[in-house]
């Protein structure tokens, strides 16, 4: 069950986590340049103020001499909604108006101030007797503005810390949610439980189609799960009834074999039963030795036309001593990449299943032709054929038709055949033969090479 | 005939040593391929029967270093399993023949007698005589008491091989490989059959047949009949 701690340790909540503190970083610096960028237009604004207002009281002076200006300041210092300060200074440095605190501002414009943004603006013009005049800003209203715009960006600030770290508790817990589908599903399959799948949200995202791929893998492994227990329930079973037969021999001999001759009768039937159950057990290991075999290092160029009059050679007389006909049409010079032996064992499989399994009178076809890059080994007979159905199943180990069951062999040939076709890198297939039943394996083509044409 | 045999499993090399004795063989063993290696190289032997699996010094690798030696003794491997590449690994590693475990006594004796006979490399034969047969291997020819027999290819492959080991037992599986190339068993009576037909054309002129089947192994040339 998911946990806070799981929470925590996600790794989608660390990439939000990630997001939002870049998010916020971007936030800040974008904040604290507005500011800055406000702060500077505004002061400049407020130093062109102070200095038309100097000029204008220069302009006051000029025009009605100094009871004008003084009745102008007068003026001025009732307005109680303006911020600006002003002094008059006499030739002689006495303060004849105005706020004395702004006197060392006259001499220096930094005045007194400890540091910078104590600096009130100022802006101070000499009249024509002499005295000075000095209009001073103490910024209080840039100030203000620059206390608001920063709080505004302090709290859009906090506000996308916040809604990043819901979104990212959000997120991840989604992302483990989706997850935890995939776990649990996981889980039961280690449990034993094969038959579980992930469910699909049906949106096609990447978890969706990792859920699909999975649940692909599952039904891969499911199937070859499937397939072992069978094979496993299969040997099992087609091992007993010969070692059962076996052992009723042998017991039967135990009580009734009175003679050297009996005794010697029953050994006999014990070596032929033995030998059965040891001929099932090498085509299972020689069928999972192929099957398990990528390298291929035995391969060799072998002539399939050569190794196909072999077989319809060795064939013709059993045949026609049976009642049945062997024909063959071999297109000469077909080469394959191959292991010889499993190849021969592949075709003698297949013409004697097909001797095997049709009436007396039928024919059987040995077919080989090379066409594009495929070399098409076929066998073919006219008998009773394999219905649709039972073709996939036929090719399995053990799997014998009813009609079959009765005859010799053991139900791994045609298994044996498949898994040498796939070893080749050919698929052996049954289709209709209109009537019978028709056997192919396609195998890529192989040049022979040196002296492989003239061998 | 004095044979050499290599097997690490202590039953089988005491059974496979009481029954080459009991069929007149004089045997020496190893329980392991250093010691085959080294008895192999301080005498000489006929045959030198060789197990693949061994452990430290493996099968293949002894016959490889023995060879490198120059030693030529003929080689037959025995395995548990007919792997894929097994038999070619065997012959690519100086071995002169393969035999499948388990197999029939009979099976083992069949074939180091015709490892024994090998001629020696370089003596090419062109006629072969077997009482009043004679088979031309450049002709491809076989007559008996001077009357051509018309046989088939495989047929005539089958009684080469039939005379070349004249007098000894020739099983099913020797015949399967040395005329079809099959090394494995086909449940189809393929030598049964075809051997009917050439003791049909061979015993035509209603001579004595030459050729005893050996239940359940296979088959003896005689040299005595005519």
């Amino acid at each position: 069950m998911r946990t806070y701690r799981d929470l925590l340790r996600s790794a989608g909540l660390r990439f939000a986590l990630l997001y939002t503190l870049a998010f916020m970083v971007s936030v800040g610096a974008i904040g604290w340049l507005t500011v800055l960028a406000v702060t500077d237009a505004l002061e400049r604004q407020a130093q062109r103020g102070v200095d038309n207002e100097a000029r204008a009281l220069v302009d006051e002076f000029n025009a009605g001499g100094r009871q004008d200006l003084e009745a102008a300041l007068t003026g001025r210092f009732a307005n109680p909604l303006t911020h600006t300060r002003y002094v008059l200074i006499g030739a002689d440095g006495h303060v004849l108006l105005g706020d004395a605190a702004l006197l060392p501002y006259t001499r220096d414009p930094a005045g007194p101030a400890a540091s910078r943004s104590d600096v009130p603006l100022t802006a101070a013009r000499k009249l024509g007797d002499g005295s000075i005049v000095l209009v001073a800003d103490d910024l209080t209203d840039v100030r203000d503005v620059e206390a608001v715009v920063t709080r505004a960006f302090l709290t859009a600030l906090a506000a996308a810390g916040l809604l990043g770290l819901g979104t990212a508790l959000l997120l991840s817990s989604a992302l483990l949610h989706r997850l935890d589908a995939i776990t649990r599903t996981a889980e039961a399959v280690v449990a034993g439980d094969l038959t579980q799948r992930i469910a699909r949200t049906g949106s096609q995202d990447e978890f969706d189609r990792l859920a699909a791929t999975l649940n692909r893998m599952l039904d891969r492994i499911g199937g070859l799960m499937v397939n072992l227990r069978q094979v496993s329930t299969d040997i099992a079973h087609d091992l007993r009834t010969p070692l059962s037969r076996l052992r009723q021999g042998l017991e039967a001999t135990s009580h009734r074999a009175t003679t050297a001759g009996d005794y010697r009768v029953a050994v006999e039937h014990a070596v032929e039963e033995t030998d059965r159950i040891l001929d099932i057990f090498s085509a299972l290991l020689r069928i999972a030795q192929i099957e398990a075999t990528t390298l291929r290092k035995s391969f060799r160029p072998v002539s399939l036309s050569e190794l196909f009059h072999t077989v319809a050679d060795a064939y013709a007389a059993p045949a026609s001593d049976s009642g049945r006909t062997l024909v063959a049409r071999i297109v000469e010079d077909a080469w394959v990449q191959a292991d010889h032996d499993l190849l021969a064992q592949l075709f003698v499989n297949l013409v004697e299943n097909a001797l095997q399994h049709t009436p007396p009178g039928s024919t059987v076809g040995l077919e080989l032709d090379v066409r594009g890059g495929s070399v098409l080994a076929a066998v073919r007979d006219d008998g009773l054929g394999v219905p649709a159905s039972e073709r996939e199943k036929v090719l399995r180990r053990f799997y014998r038709l009813e009609r079959s069951r009765s005859g010799p062999g053991n139900g791994l040939g045609l298994s044996l055949a498949a898994a040498v076709a796939e070893l080749h890198g050919g698929r052996l297939t049954l289709s209709d033969a209109q009537p019978g039943l028709r056997v192919s394996v396609t195998f890529p083509v192989a040049l022979p090479i040196g002296e492989g044409v003239a061998g | 005939m004095k044979i050499l045999a290599v097997e690490d499993d202590a039953p089988t090399l005491a059974l496979l040593v009481s029954s080459l004795e009991e069929a007149g063989h004089v045997v020496e063993q190893a329980g392991d391929g250093q010691t085959g290696l080294r008895l192999a190289r301080e005498t000489a032997h006929d045959v030198a029967v060789v197990d693949r699996m061994l452990p430290g010094l493996d099968g293949l690798e002894l016959v490889r270093q023995l060879r490198a030696l120059g030693v030529q003794t003929p080689v037959l491997f025995l395995t548990t399993m007919g792997g894929i590449s097994d038999r070619v690994d065997g012959l690519e590693a100086g071995g002169d023949d393969y035999l499948v475990k388990p197999f029939a006594l009979a099976e083992l004796l069949a074939r180091i007698n015709a490892l024994a006979r090998r001629p020696p490399l370089g003596r090419v034969e062109t006629i072969i005589r077997v009482a009043n047969v004679e088979l031309d291997l450049v002709t491809r020819r076989v007559t008996r008491a001077g009357h051509v027999v018309d046989l088939q290819p495989r047929e005539f492959s089958l009684l080469e091989f039939l005379m070349r080991n004249v007098g000894q037992l020739v099983t099913r599986r020797q015949l399967l490989e040395s005329v079809w190339d099959f090394h494995f068993d086909p449940r189809t009576n393929i030598v049964e059959t075809h051997m009917s037909r050439l003791r049909a054309k061979l015993n035509s002129d209603g001579g004595p047949d030459p050729i005893e089947t050996v239940r359940g192994s296979g088959y003896i040339l005689h040299a005595d009949i005519s």
